[in-house]
Order: C-alpha cells, then sequence, then structure tokens
C-alpha cells in the first residue's frame, strides 16, 4: 500500500493498494471540500489507472442531498473514465435519514464495510 | 399566501432564540449543521434524530446561500422542562421568494443544475412538522420542528 505523493492540494489521502484506489474520508464534507475531493479523486484514476475506488464514509457524520448529489456524480465520472466506485461505511444515522429522505446514491456499489468493498473491488 | 405570517417570522429577533446563524457564505453551511447537531445533542435526541436535524439544517442553509444569497437559520428549544422537548428551526430569507410552493415541495424538481431536487421534500420528511411561507419579491420562510423521542 502507497500514500500518493503528498500535495497541499489533497483534502483527503488517496491510497493506491494494487489497481484500486482507497479514499477514507475522514473530514467534515462542506461544499468545497466534497467539489475538490471530486477534482483530485479525478485526476489520481488518471494517473494511477485504477479500476475501482473505494469511498470510505465511516467517519463522516452528516451525508445531505447535495454531498449525495456530488458522490454520485463523481462515480459516473469516473464510470465514463473506466473505473467502479464502491462506497463503504455508511453509519446507522446516516442511512436512515439518506433512506427517509427518498435519496439513492445512483452509479455507487454500496458495500458494508470496508473488507466487504475490498472483495467487491477485487472481484471485477 | 399568508403576508403577515411571513413578515412576522421574517422579523424574528436572533436573541428569542437559543442559536441564530447568519449564512452569507458557503461555509456558513457547514457551520450551522454543526451548531445544530450541537444543540440537538444538549437537549437529548437519539444520534439518528441528531443527524436528522443537522441534515435538515444543512439543506435549509444551502437553499438560502443558493437562492436567496443571505439569511438566517434560527434554532430554538421548546417545552423546555417537559417530557417531550422540542426542536424547531426557522430558516428565513429576504430573497427572490418561491412563485410555486408546492411545485418545489415534490421530489426531484430542481432549478438549480447540480442538485437531486429532494432538498426541501427531504426535510419536510425528516421533520414532525414543515411549514413554507413564501411571497415572490419578498422572502421565504421555512418553520420545522422535531420532537424528542423516547428511546
Amino acid at each position: 500500500m502507497k500514500e500518493t505523493p503528498s500535495n497541499p492540494e489533497q483534502v483527503v489521502p488517496i491510497l493506491q493498494i494494487a489497481d484500486f484506489l482507497l479514499v477514507p474520508i475522514q473530514i467534515d464534507l462542506d461544499d468545497k471540500t466534497v467539489s475538490r475531493l471530486q477534482e483530485q479523486l479525478l485526476k489520481e484514476i488518471e494517473r494511477t489507472r485504477a479500476k475501482a475506488v473505494i469511498l470510505d464514509v465511516r467517519t463522516v457524520e452528516i451525508i445531505d442531498s447535495y454531498i449525495s448529489y456530488t458522490l454520485s456524480e463523481t462515480a459516473a465520472m469516473a464510470r465514463l473514465m473506466g473505473c467502479r466506485t464502491i462506497l463503504c461505511g455508511i453509519r446507522p444515522a446516516v442511512a436512515l435519514t439518506l433512506a427517509q429522505m427518498g435519496i439513492v446514491l445512483e452509479e455507487l456499489n454500496i458495500a458494508r464495510d470496508l473488507e466487504h468493498a475490498l472483495v467487491l473491488a477485487s472481484s471485477s | 399566501m399568508d403576508t403577515d405570517k411571513l413578515e412576522t417570522l421574517l422579523g424574528n429577533q436572533a436573541h428569542e432564540f437559543d442559536l441564530a446563524v447568519r449564512i452569507t457564505k458557503e461555509e456558513d453551511i457547514a457551520v450551522a449543521r454543526q451548531m445544530a447537531k450541537q444543540l440537538a445533542q444538549e437537549m437529548g435526541f437519539s444520534l439518528a434524530d441528531t443527524t436528522k436535524i443537522a441534515t435538515a439544517v444543512s439543506e435549509l442553509a444551502r437553499n438560502i446561500y443558493r437562492y436567496a444569497k443571505q439569511g438566517r437559520i434560527l434554532l430554538r428549544k421548546k417545552n423546555a422542562g417537559k417530557s417531550e422537548p422540542a426542536i424547531e428551526i426557522i430558516a428565513a430569507d429576504r430573497g427572490p421568494g418561491i412563485p410555486d410552493v408546492d411545485l418545489v415541495l415534490t421530489k426531484g424538481y430542481t432549478t438549480y443544475e447540480r442538485s437531486l431536487g429532494i432538498g426541501l421534500s427531504g426535510v419536510k420528511r425528516l421533520m414532525d412538522s414543515f411549514a413554507i411561507y413564501s411571497e415572490v419579491g419578498k422572502g421565504t420562510v421555512v418553520v420545522a420542528e422535531k420532537r424528542r423521542r423516547r428511546f
């Protein structure tokens, strides 16, 4: 596992494991951050030619409609670059909130946890 | 639309609330939701309901920032001391107003390109009560409430 070169522009660390990328999101996703994350991720997909991206949101406490929209949009963009996006670790309270609002995370594969996500990422 | 009610709500004084956040820039959206989360936690809401309250505030603050550029999120503890306290959320702006309130509550309807169109309808689903007062050229006020449940 190697971390991509550190860059002050990076909002989150992106770890490369074989031919996929692991992105542990451990910060509050405000609107600017989530857009920068999208940009950063697409660049890394291009650079590393990753087959899959795993977004780990285990520590993210709030996912609202805009964050959902941007994550789905990012996954659609990644798909156009030949890369799958797997989201894992959605907290129960966040799952309740998203479901109650009627938000569907399109384009994203959902995994229970990181282990499950790694299995999905390797199985393609 | 009830113009008097809209005016009264737009004139709400910040000091009458437990928390008031002015929304003037994008960063204020995250500030508003963090402060809402803190207040809900203090009031003893469950983690699930705290998350719903903070998410609702996030949606309302973003709507203010997007459509009205500026406005306020006001939060108040209600029924203090009773077994079932509630949190009241008021989102108020003197922005362009909404021509068709029923339409914006339709899931999937949006005038903003980067959006799911779920903001307001989502807030309504997350809360126990929800009312919207709006008039074109005057502004918009959303009043929502969430009661604390025993758990």
